[in-house]
């Protein structure tokens, strides 16, 4: 594996465990962007220099897919998300679970990592250790939203997720790539207007408020 | 001229897809235009009837081929209709077809305009049908995700402050859970490259890959089993549907109760090759404890509910168990699983079906779905009533409905299974296990019955007739359908035929 691409695989998934410590939504759904373009730019960097070096149609409609991907994930999620919150609150929240507490579960998640990718036979391959990144980056957001009672931190936690597995994503047909996109930022839209919906009935984006008033 | 005709019939699939989608692109139009505002509120119900009768048509035109094994294939799309799906494509569509008749006087109104509701009901139908038709991963996993998504924005449809609730919750975890199925589709892709199952199948260097990385190939099973076992509502990743019931009205209730049909018979579409790839015990057993684990819970769940669409919820839970254990009988060998899951699947989709639209009608009729304080409809609610009764009994398995055929098949087939890769004693056991349940599930249905229609109910509820016929209608039809077939079930079982992986 490129030593550029690990690099900013480490770094997205450091960002990615950033997110979970966050308590404004509007730094959450920054921290998602930054977590896309982090993700995103080795890929795109590779595609760029292809096209630089080969000048051919398949560079170019590589790049196009690259750069398709990342602005998507990068520009067009957080915006939605971002429009979801000024049309309902910007709220600040802790996570669920102490600070302490949950830096200890993220770098134990990170060291199990770590002993699983050296100890398996099976993860030598380079393309299997992205795998190895992305469960560690889903794993990260997975936690970001179970943490959190904020309906927004939730659905930009889900984003994460779903940006985890650009890199693999990076290897599938190129036909596919605007139904895959599309299909994500048509979660992304559903869930702000489900967010935008339940903010009108209740009034709060807290989600242990929607059952509390209800109760 | 043959070739023409080939080339005529190889679109059929792709055709059964346009239908629905366009039909529901061109409801979505009359509500764009405001001149066409107020012809689109009054043609809304009408026009989705009509949408269902033409989207009904190509799964029949189909029929006479697939039933004499003839495959229809468009290749480059990874669409295939052979006899393994034409069943459960002509279930949906007629299912469809019935809740849209229900529609009809049912729906009142919510959050959505008449125009992209009907639209999302049949992009609803159209994804339903792609999961039915579609053997390449990635299509299987668009089409998941899609379903899900529109069943979402269906639910939040309901005017009332649960819905969103419910709706946001069904997101979050259903939209996980399809990451994990991503997880699962990339990974095949990854390391073989190929995202066709049949190609995947055909081709020996590339099973061998798999093969040669059991730990990871469990891996991807995981993954397909959590990821679809949320979409279904398998416990243990059921958390999203007892809420989402009552939360949403009594239509897309209909609706949605046909989803499992081509969500289970997608798990099984994903796992079941990667079984004849590596037929490892590890796979049956993950695929049975997901089903024992839901059957065991949704039964006893069910019993302590008052709240009937909760009740339905538990009992759907249970009956989605018992449908993908007997899906996940897998063994080289034995073709007829395959039959008996879809058999079951089938009938028990068609029971739940009637029983929920009869449900609907006792809610719209008395607006509550509190068992404690319903009571005494029987004289007033008759038909819904018989047609709740019929589908209940065939649920439980009692003689002469569907129901008691399909657990017959799957009684019979278990008990062989367990007794080939184990013992009689274990046999035994699953079969007591499995009786016990049906047991369960009679005390819990017929229960239901009586609080509801029997009896004096507790509070006065002003209750002046049956529903309209737009509504019993379906719910009777549903109960004919489980009793014909319940008497004969040849009708439906040799339309199900077994296509071999690979």
């Amino acid at each position: 594996m490129e030593a550029p691409s690990l690099l900013t695989l480490v770094i997205a998934a450091f960002i990615t465990a950033l997110g979970c410590f966050t308590d404004i939504t509007r730094r959450t759904i920054m921290l998602l962007s930054i977590q896309a373009i982090a993700i995103g730019s080795a890929t795109l960097a590779r595609c760029l220099i292809d096209l630089v070096i080969g000048l051919n149609i398949e560079a170019l409609i590589h790049f196009f897919a690259a750069f398709a991907e990342w602005f998507s994930a990068a520009v067009v999620a957080p915006l939605i998300l971002y429009w979801g919150v000024t049309k309902t609150e910007n709220i600040a929240d802790k996570p669920l679970i102490e600070a302490r507490k949950l830096a200890t579960l993220i770098i134990s998640i990170s060291i199990l990592y770590i002993l699983w990718i050296l100890q398996s036979q099976m993860l030598r391959e380079g393309r299997i250790i992205t795998l190895s990144f992305c469960i560690l980056m889903f794993s990260f957001s997975t936690l970001l939203m179970i943490t959190r009672r904020d309906a927004f931190k939730i659905l930009a936690g889900l984003n994460m997720a779903e940006n985890s597995l650009f890199p693999l994503l990076a290897e599938i047909p190129i036909t596919l790539v605007p139904f895959i996109l599309t299909l994500m930022i048509f979660v992304t839209a559903m869930g702000t207007y489900v967010i935008i919906e339940a903010y009108r009935d209740h009034g709060t984006i807290l989600v242990d408020r929607w059952r509390w008033l209800k109760e | 001229m043959e070739v023409a005709e080939r080339i005529m019939y190889s679109l059929l699939p792709l055709l059964t897809l346009i239908v629905p989608l366009f039909t529901g692109i061109l409801c979505l139009f009359t509500c764009l235009f405001k001149f066409l505002e107020e012809f689109s509120r009054k043609t809304a119900k009408m026009l989705l009837l009509i949408s269902a009768v033409l989207s009904l048509a190509t799964p029949l035109a189909m029929i006479p081929y697939c039933v004499i094994g003839e495959v229809l294939e468009t290749t480059g799309l990874g669409l295939r209709a052979d006899s393994s799906n034409i069943a459960a494509l002509v279930s949906t569509a007629i299912l469809f077809l019935l809740v849209s008749i229900y529609n009809m006087s049912a729906e009142k109104g919510g959050r959505l305009k008449p125009g992209v509701y009907n639209f999302f009901l049949l992009l609803f139908l159209c994804c339903m049908f792609g999961l039915l038709l579609s053997y390449d991963l990635f299509g299987i996993f668009l089409f998941v995700e899609m379903v899900i998504g529109v069943s979402i924005i269906l639910v939040a449809h309901n005017p009332i402050k649960d819905s969103t609730e419910a709706a946001f919750k069904y997101l979050i975890i259903t939209a996980i859970s399809a990451l994990f199925v991503l997880i699962g589709v990339l990974t095949i892709y990854v390391l073989t490259g190929e995202s066709n199952i049949l190609h995947l199948l055909g081709n020996i260097e590339k099973r061998m890959i798999l093969a040669e990385n059991p730990p990871l190939l469990m891996f991807i099973v995981a993954c397909f089993i959590v990821g679809l076992g949320a979409d279904i509502g398998l416990a243990p990743f059921h958390g999203w549907l007892p809420d989402t019931l009552p939360a949403s009205t009594i239509i897309i209730n209909g609706f949605t109760a046909i989803e499992p049909i081509p969500l289970i018979l997608a798990l099984y579409r994903l796992v079941a090759p990667l079984y004849e790839i590596y037929p490892s015990s590890i796979i049956v057993a993950l695929m049975l404890g997901t089903g024992l684990v839901s059957i065991i819970f949704g039964a006893l769940m069910a019993y302590s509910q008052r709240d009937f669409f909760r009740m339905f919820a538990y009992c759907s839970i249970d009956e989605y168990g018992h449908s993908l254990f007997a899906l996940s009988l897998l063994s080289p060998s034995d073709s007829q699983i395959f039959i008996i899951g879809q058999f079951y699947l089938i009938n028990s989709t068609l029971a739940k079906t009637g029983l929920i639209l009869s449900l609907g009608s006792v809610y719209f009729n008395t607006g509550g779905s509190n068992m404690d304080f319903l009571g005494g409809l029987l004289e007033k609610m008759n038909k819904t009533a018989l047609s709740y009764i019929v589908c209940a009994l065939s649920i439980i398995g009692i003689p002469p409905m569907s129901g008691f055929y399909a657990k017959l098949l799957l009684i019979n087939a278990s008990y062989k299974f367990f007794y080939d890769y184990g013992n009689s004693i274990i046999a035994s056991l699953i079969i007591a296990l499995l009786i016990c349940i049906a047991v369960i599930s009679c005390v819990i249905l017929i229960r239901s019955f009586h609080k509801i229609f029997l009896g004096k109910s507790r509070v006065n509820i002003d209750v002046k007739g049956d529903v309209p016929i737009l509504m019993w209608l379906p719910t009777i039809l549903l109960a004919m359908a489980t009793i014909i077939i319940g008497v004969h079930p040849d009708l439906l079982i040799r339309f199900i035929g077994y296509t071999r992986f690979g």
